[in-house]
């Protein structure tokens, strides 16, 4: 047998940016063995949004969960709770929420896209991608008031419209972006250098993601139909607003970079619609009633389906909730892609992952 | 001679640690790195490793998991060095303050020489509180490179004894430049 | 949501029956103190028709020693310990420690006792 040696990756490291420990096992350069221990970060937020927190602030301390889908986060807990308390949420607020995802899927898809291009040791495809990336910052910021907490659904819609003029910067904007996002998916593609570490490592099959119960980017990029925009028409119409599931077969790290840069295109489509399309009316609709009952409501987060479920009393204060965030489905699948990996493209699958501690432990 | 004076103040090195923190203040540090708000103009560049670090720059509050890693990562980095909180939650709790699995802000575990508001932090201010760390990075390291000499000098009896009673336990501390 | 009840001794082959793997896809498992029981729920969704949820639901007291599913649904280990380890539940083969350091409070999503 040959030797075996065990490496750490973590808890701090440079390729990580969160706090996340894997114990690598490994044959000569080859892993053979790995194990995962992600809860450094676990803070007890969900004990805290059914003690401390009354159900109007929840959506705001769910944000916490996750800087980077804190608007996935708010606006799940939001639905979960309008479900609760049956408030029928206006139109508008449907798309403006709508909206604000989107934004919030570009600017998560270019970071990990630009993490990924670090990791495989491109440093000056790293620049670009972030640079790019502020593109959508800016646009968050004027639309939410701020570059990372938006803070934007709340118990019965949004708290902010949409002013005419914020609308005309982001088509102008967007126009300026969509040129660089296909320089950036061109580079991506046909980049040589790239794709030798990137084609063909960590790669998994549709088989295995689907006995892992994988979900976003990392499974569609196997092949798996799952988007949770999809179903839900009912809660957000994302359907009649231009959505189209991307898949790829390869589920490698290349497949997920080109699933990531695709789905950006089907984001500036529904950014498109919802503009041109924006329905008047009111942006909230509160009401008094108090939370009853037990519900469950799915959105697709960035990084894949994300549930919340929640359950009231009648009380100012939840009886239960639980997160389930899309890193948290992935755990098997993260383990299991390494074996038969080189060491040294641990980084760059890792990065590929996007994966998402914060809201794995909430 | 190297000048390292001048080089240390021109370009520390930043290490970054997430003690527990919502990923928000960790994009911002990323932002922060990127060519819009290009901290490398400092000269600061982004380490993974802490014994080649001046900056330590802490997002988030401090999980029962994490706070010996902080410790531990912060005992690693040599002097001078000089730590940065990113963020409310990493300065105060903020948000996550009482929470089951927290125990605080940062200053419970290591001292904190700078405090950067905002939930999230904008990359202005990280840029703004870094600033300021050079400055105290750079009283930090003359702090060091002064001189050191006993304070009490032993006393010689008259037989030629030393006396040892009055131990030489102070420091002064002068400036060579 | 269809939910379907079961019972302790009948969870394990009642999923096993119900979940392929290319038509279901596992979401999470929950548990849910309702102050003298424990009530615990496992959530699927199919592929083809994702609207379509279904829920295993049992009550049991939190004595219960409650089998784990994850030989037939490979990834249900994390969902498990966790549980196991939020809510002081006694589950097959959870890991102990998963979530919480030593000196963490022990089951801390449990009611107070009044
Ligand atoms: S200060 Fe706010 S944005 Fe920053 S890590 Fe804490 S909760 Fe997240």
């Amino acid at each position: 047998m040959k030797q075996q040696f065990e490496i750490p990756v973590g808890a701090q490291h440079i390729s990580l940016l969160e706090p996340l420990h894997f114990k690598l096992t490994t044959e000569n350069e080859t892993i053979v063995d790995a194990d995962a221990n992600l809860y450094y970060v676990h803070r007890g937020i969900e004990n805290a949004c059914v003690t401390k927190f009354k159900y109007r602030q929840v959506p705001l301390v769910v944000g916490r969960v996750c800087g980077l889908c804190s608007v996935s986060h708010g606006t799940a807990a939001a639905q979960v709770i309008e479900k609760l308390t049956k408030v029928e949420i206006p139109l508008r607020a449907k798309y403006l929420r709508m909206l604000v995802i989107e934004l919030d899927r570009i600017h998560s898809h270019l970071l990990c896209l630009a993490h990924v291009a670090e990791n495989s040791g491109f440093e000056a495809l790293f620049m670009q991608t972030m640079r790019d990336r502020e593109y959508s910052m800016e646009l968050l910021e004027s639309v939410c008031g701020n570059r990372v907490q938006y803070d934007y659904s709340i118990v019965g819609g949004v708290n902010r419209d949409l002013r005419p003029d914020v609308a005309a910067d982001i088509k102008t904007k967007l126009a300026l972006l969509k040129p660089r996002v296909q320089a950036l998916h061109e580079v991506f593609e046909t980049n040589w250098s790239l794709s030798l570490k990137n084609k063909g490592v960590g790669a998994i099959s549709k088989e295995l993601a689907m006995k892992l119960n994988a979900v976003g980017p990392l499974a569609r990029a196997a092949g798996v139909p799952i988007d949770v925009r999809n179903e839900t028409e009912d809660l957000l119409p994302w359907k009649e607003l231009g959505f189209e599931m991307i898949l790829d077969t390869a589920g490698d790290v290349y497949a997920r970079n080109m699933v990531r840069i695709k789905e950006l295109y089907v984001a500036f489509r529904i950014i498109d619609n919802i503009l041109n399309g924006l329905p008047e009316g009111d942006i909230a609709n509160i009401s008094k009633a108090l939370p009853e009952g037990e519900a469950i409501v799915r959105v697709e987060a960035p990084r894949g389906e994300l549930m919340h479920y929640a359950r009231g009393n009648k009380t100012n204060v939840l009886e239960r909730l639980k997160i389930k965030a899309p890193t948290f489905s992935n755990v098997g699948a993260m383990v299991e892609i390494f074996k038969g990996n080189q060491y040294a493209s641990a980084p760059a699958i890792i990065a590929s992952y996007d994966p998402c501690l914060s809201c794995t432990a909430r | 001679m190297f000048e390292l004076k001048k080089f240390r103040k021109k370009s520390p090195w930043i290490l970054h640690f997430n003690a527990g923190g919502c990923n928000g203040c960790d994009i911002e540090i990323l932002a922060c790195l990127a060519p819009k708000y290009d901290i490398e103009r400092f000269g600061m560049i982004n380490t993974g490793n802490p014994k080649q670090s001046d900056i330590l720059l802490i997002t988030g509050p401090v999980t029962k998991r994490t706070r010996e890693r902080l410790v531990e990562v912060y005992n690693q980095m040599p002097e001078p060095k000089v730590v940065v909180c990113c963020g409310s939650c990493a300065s105060t709790g903020g948000i996550f303050r009482g929470m089951y699995n927290i125990e605080g802000g940062v200053d419970q575990f290591i001292p904190v020489d700078v405090y950067v508001a905002g939930c999230a932090c904008r990359p202005e201010q990280i840029i703004d509180g870094v600033v300021v760390a050079l400055g105290i990075l750079e009283e930090k390291t003359k702090e060091i490179e002064k001189t050191i000499k006993l304070a009490n000098k032993p006393v010689v009896e008259e037989d030629g004894q030393v006396n040892r009673r009055n131990m030489p336990a102070e420091l002064t501390y002068e400036t060579t430049v | 949501m269809n939910k379907i009840e079961t019972t302790l001794e009948k969870v394990s082959s009642d999923i096993g029956s119900f979940y392929k793997y290319d038509q279901h896809h596992f979401i999470v498992m929950n548990a849910n103190d309702l102050g003298d029981k424990i009530e615990v729920q496992w959530f699927f969704h199919d592929y083809a028709d994702a609207k379509n949820i279904t829920m295993f639901w049992l009550q049991c007291a939190d004595t219960d020693r409650i089998p784990s599913i994850n030989g037939s649904v490979a990834s249900a280990w994390v969902a498990e310990s966790e549980i196991a380890d939020l809510l002081g539940l006694d589950i097959e083969n959870a890991i102990a420690g998963f979530v919480l350091e030593h000196d963490s409070p022990i089951a801390p999503l449990r009611k107070k006792k009044k």
